[in-house]
């Protein structure tokens, strides 16, 4: 590894000087600001936030004390923390900037202000176009500088005229006097201070001063580029996933401070009874406390039967309602794939054509897609009855077959509602299946197929002893995603039953009931317990079709 | 390219100068107001400094109450000296008004009034997210509780500390928008095809009863097989209403236990099924009925006021009858509400009762009444003579008669959560409906699930 070259001594020397007071004063300036979340009145922040805040805080002061001392002893960890303390701080104040500016609470409006600047962006693009074809002209060279020239005044006139049209002057004018106010203020002077920390800190001759070897710039120069999906991968995901776990050992409502309840909504939901019953028909309150639980279903068994009791019948449902659509869904979408994508993968003509077709109902909105749906089968004036109507009525008519209209209430009876959205989800599904199953087959040597021919295999044989084998990773990702997708159901079941549970709760499922339980009861504690559980069947699933794929997949063995 | 440092600036000039235009606009989903202004220079217009803004939300069902109550906010903001308004229109029934306001509740940013269902006011109340303005009403000059319709301010001046209601009763968590009351839209074409008695001579002379509903219903049925005497909606008010009707009910007088198996909820419940599954005169339970009534294959479709501007569309002869009486006497009617409330974090109370106050007048309602799509709130021989006036339908007395038979007030479950007795009551009804389940197993079952959820 090479040290990168020292070229001014005494000047950095006085910088890192100044860059360990100023990693002392950071330390000392975040335990200030968490001494002022819990003493100075006011500042609306929740318990549980002062605490997470302080914790933050706490640890970014810990490492900036840490930092001082390896910039004392010209460790280059001391510079990893300084930058990582500083572009962090950096960052938090940009955002504390442009939301005291009003800039996301506006964020909406910037629909509006781009369709009334969007043609004068226009303008300036097509200066920029302009000028491109001056590149052409280069054996020309006056006519090369008039295209350039035309091209540079035509791009000013189309900004001028842009920020004319979206009244950005104004905007400015607005956004600075909402930073007139102390957290505005002292964010422009966060973004001021760190700006400059990060400057010095960056700069060569503070690197090599910290014996910043080209592996250490390497490192953080990936960690720069990684850092804008980093943030927000933890700020909007990992942050709500791990405060949705926190959640669920709550009684949070959204509205109040949660209470810590342990493990008692995980408890509600897996307090179930089975119970034997001495008739089939026997009721439930003769066998169970139906102060607490209630029925969820019933086995009958000759004279007898087996009662399911649960103190939360509903997550019981969901969850029968869920595995039972996963269950049909993943084959009826995966097995018609494969065989259309063997199809679709000759070489008839029109193919691309269908190719495309097939593919549409993936990219179609679902509220849409469910809407039409709805329409199809409704049971008085839907199409699918009329087509059955006419059927019966033609094959009566000319065959005397004696048919009964089945006049099937598609989506409200509770016999029918559920096999409705396996069908949507189904059809929905089932052309960008057959897509990844097209790709993987695209990739099968076509060497294969020539010597199992030449051997005398037929098209089943082929089929079956190559394309199935071959296809295997492409069949693991597809059953998988398919799976995930499944268990996930919400939208066809939300926009297409009236109530979304369907008659008789037929069409609960897991996703929907959460978001019943936590947006519609606003029990959210509850609701993220159920999310958690349906996290961890998603993942038994997952992690058992993993495990299948590795003993039966051909590249393993 | 040459001027490639020129392009690169000015690609970050408009970034910049999108992220500044949106500032300073003080309501993304304002509605679309008379004369467009735009954003940034609607936020540029100094408003003095003694000017209060309020924000205020109610759930519109189309386009054309958007623009009423656009224009009323507009009509307001100049009456209301030193209040500036900005009416959001929020969502619809299917956009999740409800969810959206409740998530911006939580997150603190929901208006300063705003709209919510009768049903809801108690989990409102009890939660703490609106104010009991109860002091500010004691200290107006004027104000009276009994201007508006007692059932409605039952619920709304309830106390849930003390239990009392009333003028008295030291608390008020909003005023009514409106009322409304189901009734039956008429095809009068059908009807007179399957020669059938017309409902609203029945009903003048006292004869519309579940007996002759049920002629009218048979009798339009047998046009044929896709015509449909009766057609209603799967929720709880439709079936509600012949439960009522036979002397039952969801729940006991008090409010706090489950009436669902009562002797008088079982007769009606065992007649709506016979109206399913043994005489098989209505549309599918389960199956929106508006779409065959307004393709004209539905003769009698129950629905409330709100529904009328969607059928002053349709191409047959057509008017309304109120609900026909039950073996109680009574048509079992609901009184449906909703009503303004005040965020509990709002930092203009006083103001945000003057504009309560305001949207609330004889004159706004009567406005937002002529659409045809609710009845005002105040007991008024006034405002009665007006709502006669919004035709069609013809037979607007229906709904007046609707309101005059004692009809129960849609309410909040102050001992309990109404969510959640919905959610179990609505699946086991519609398992009898659709021939799942039999009157007797609900009778026996019902008040064993639905009671868990009063919490006294």
């Amino acid at each position: 590894m090479t040290v990168m070259p020292d070229r001014s001594a005494h000047p950095t020397a006085f910088i890192l000087r100044v860059f360990m007071v100023w990693r002392g004063l950071f330390a000392l300036l975040a335990l200030v600001a968490v001494l002022g979340l819990w003493i100075v009145p006011g500042l609306g922040a929740s318990p549980w936030q002062k605490i997470v805040l302080s914790m933050a805080l706490c640890i970014a002061a810990l490492f900036s004390l840490l930092g001082l001392f390896d910039i004392a002893k010209r460790l280059h960890r001391g510079r990893t923390i300084s930058l990582i303390l500083d572009y962090l701080a950096f960052v938090a104040c940009l955002v504390i900037v442009l939301n005291t500016g009003g800039v996301f609470t506006g964020i909406d409006a910037l629909a509006d202000t781009f369709g009334r600047g969007i043609l004068y962006l226009g303008i300036i693009v097509a200066g920029y176009l302009l000028g491109s074809l001056s590149d052409r002209y280069s054996h020309r060279p006056a006519t090369e500088r008039w295209l350039g020239s035309v091209s540079k005044w035509i791009m000013i006139a189309g900004a001028v005229l842009f920020v004319w049209k979206i009244d950005a002057v104004n905007g400015l004018l607005f956004f600075l006097r909402n930073l007139l106010q102390p957290a505005g203020w002292i964010a422009v002077t966060g973004i001021i201070l760190f700006g400059l920390s990060l400057w010095g800190m960056w700069h060569e001759t503070t690197a090599s001063r910290l014996q910043v070897k080209t592996h250490h710039e390497a490192m953080l120069n990936g960690w720069l580029f990684l850092s804008p999906n980093l943030i927000g991968f933890l700020i909007f995901f990992a942050g709500p996933l791990l405060l949705s776990f926190f959640f669920s050992f709550t009684d949070s409502d959204a509205f109040n401070p949660p209470n810590w309840v342990g493990f008692e909504n995980y408890a509600k939901i897996f307090n179930i009874r089975f119970t034997g019953l001495a008739s089939p028909d026997q009721l439930a309150r003769e066998v169970v406390d139906t102060k607490i639980y209630d029925e969820v279903g019933r086995l009958r068994l000759g004279n007898g039967g087996i009662l399911f009791a649960a103190a939360d019948p509903f997550f019981w449902l969901a969850l029968r309602n869920t595995l039972t659509f996963a269950l049909f869904t993943v084959p009826l979408s995966v097995l018609p794939a494969l065989i259309l994508a063997n199809i679709l993968n000759s070489k008839l003509p029109g193919m691309k054509f269908f190719r495309a077709v097939y593919f549409i109902p993936s990219i179609a909105a679902i509220v849409g897609i469910a809407l039409v749906w709805q329409w199809l089968y409704n049971a008085t004036i839907g199409y699918i009855n009329y087509f059955i109507t006419q059927g019966v009525e033609f094959l009566n008519t000319t065959f005397q077959a004696g048919l009964v209209d089945p006049k099937i209430q598609w989506v409200s009876d509770e016999r029918t509602a559920l096999m409705s959205v396996i069908i949507i989800a189904a059809w929905q599904t089932m052309g960008f299946n057959t897509v990844l199953f097209l790709a993987g087959l695209q990739n099968i040597p076509p060497e294969l197929y020539e010597a199992a021919t030449v051997d005398g295999a037929g098209a089943w044989a082929r089929f079956w002893n190559i394309t199935i084998p071959m296809l295997a990773p492409s069949t693991f990702y597809v059953v998988s995603t398919t799976t995930i997708q499944a268990m996930q159901v919400f939208e066809q079941v939300f926009i297409l039953m009236n109530p979304a549970e369907g008659p008789n709760n037929s069409t609960i499922t897991l996703v929907l009931y959460l978001y019943r339980k936590g947006f519609i009861n606003f029990q959210q504690g509850y609701a993220s317990a159920i999310a958690w559980v349906l996290f961890i069947v998603i993942f038994g699933l997952t992690l058992i079709q993993f495990q299948r794929q590795r003993r039966s997949s051909i590249y393993e063995s | 390219m040459k001027d490639s440092l020129l392009f690169k600036a000015l690609s970050l000039f408009v970034v910049a100068a999108f992220a500044l235009a949106a500032c300073g606009t003080p309501a993304p989903t304002e509605a679309p107001a008379a004369t467009e202004v735009p954003a940034t220079e609607a936020a540029m217009t100094e408003a003095p400094m003694e000017e209060i803004s309020l924000r205020w939300r109610t759930r519109p069902d189309n386009q054309e109450e958007i623009d009423v109550y656009s224009q009323i906010s507009e009509t307001l903001d100049a009456e209301l000296e030193g209040i500036a308004l900005t009416y959001e229109p929020g969502g619809t029934e299917g956009t999740n008004y409800q969810e959206q306001l409740r998530a911006e509740v939580a997150a603190g940013t929901a208006p300063d009034v705003f709209w919510i269902p009768g049903t809801d006011v108690a989990d409102f109340a009890n939660r703490g997210l609106i104010l009991n303005i109860a002091d500010l009403a004691g200290g107006t000059e004027g104000f009276d509780v009994d201007a508006f319709y007692p059932g409605p301010m039952y619920h709304l001046t309830y106390n849930p500390e003390t239990d009392a209601t009333g003028a008295d009763s030291g608390a008020l968590w909003g005023l009514p928008r409106d009322v409304s009351t189901f009734a039956l839209y008429l095809n009068l074409d059908l009807i007179e095809e399957a020669g059938a008695p017309d409902p609203r001579e029945l009903a003048a002379s006292g004869e519309w009863n579940w007996d002759t509903f049920l002629e009218v219903a048979q009798k339009t049925r047998a046009l044929g097989s896709d015509i449909y005497g009766y057609g209603a909606s799967a929720w709880w008010g439709p079936y509600g209403v012949w439960l009522n009707a036979a002397g039952g009910g969801f729940f006991n007088a008090e409010r706090n236990a489950c009436a669902l198996n009562t002797p008088g909820s079982l007769e009606g419940l065992e007649f709506q099924r016979s109206l399913y599954q043994d005489y098989d005169v209505a549309t599918p339970y389960g199956e929106d009925p508006e779409p065959p009534f307004r393709a004209g294959k539905v003769a009698m479709f129950q629905n409330g006021r709100w529904a009328t501007p969607g059928v002053r569309t349709v191409e047959f002869n057509w008017d309304v009858v109120e609900l026909p009486k039950g073996p109680s006497g009574t048509m079992g009617n609901w009184l449906f509400w909703g009503a303004y409330v005040i965020n509990a974090k709002t930092e203009q109370p006083e103001a945000a009762w003057k504009l309560m106050q305001a949207l609330t007048t004889a004159n706004t309602q009567g406005e937002i009444a002529a659409l045809g799509a609710n009845i005002p709130s105040r007991v008024s021989q006034e405002a009665f003579d007006a709502f006669l006036t919004f035709t069609p339908p013809a037979n607007n007395q229906a709904f007046l008669n609707g309101l005059a038979d004692s009809p129960a007030t849609e309410g909040p479950l102050w001992a309990g959560s109404w969510p959640e007795y919905d959610k179990i009551m609505g699946p086991a009804i519609q398992a009898v409906l659709t021939g799942g389940s039999t009157v007797e197993d609900f009778g026996a079952t019902i008040c064993d699930e639905a009671g868990k959820v009063f919490t006294n």
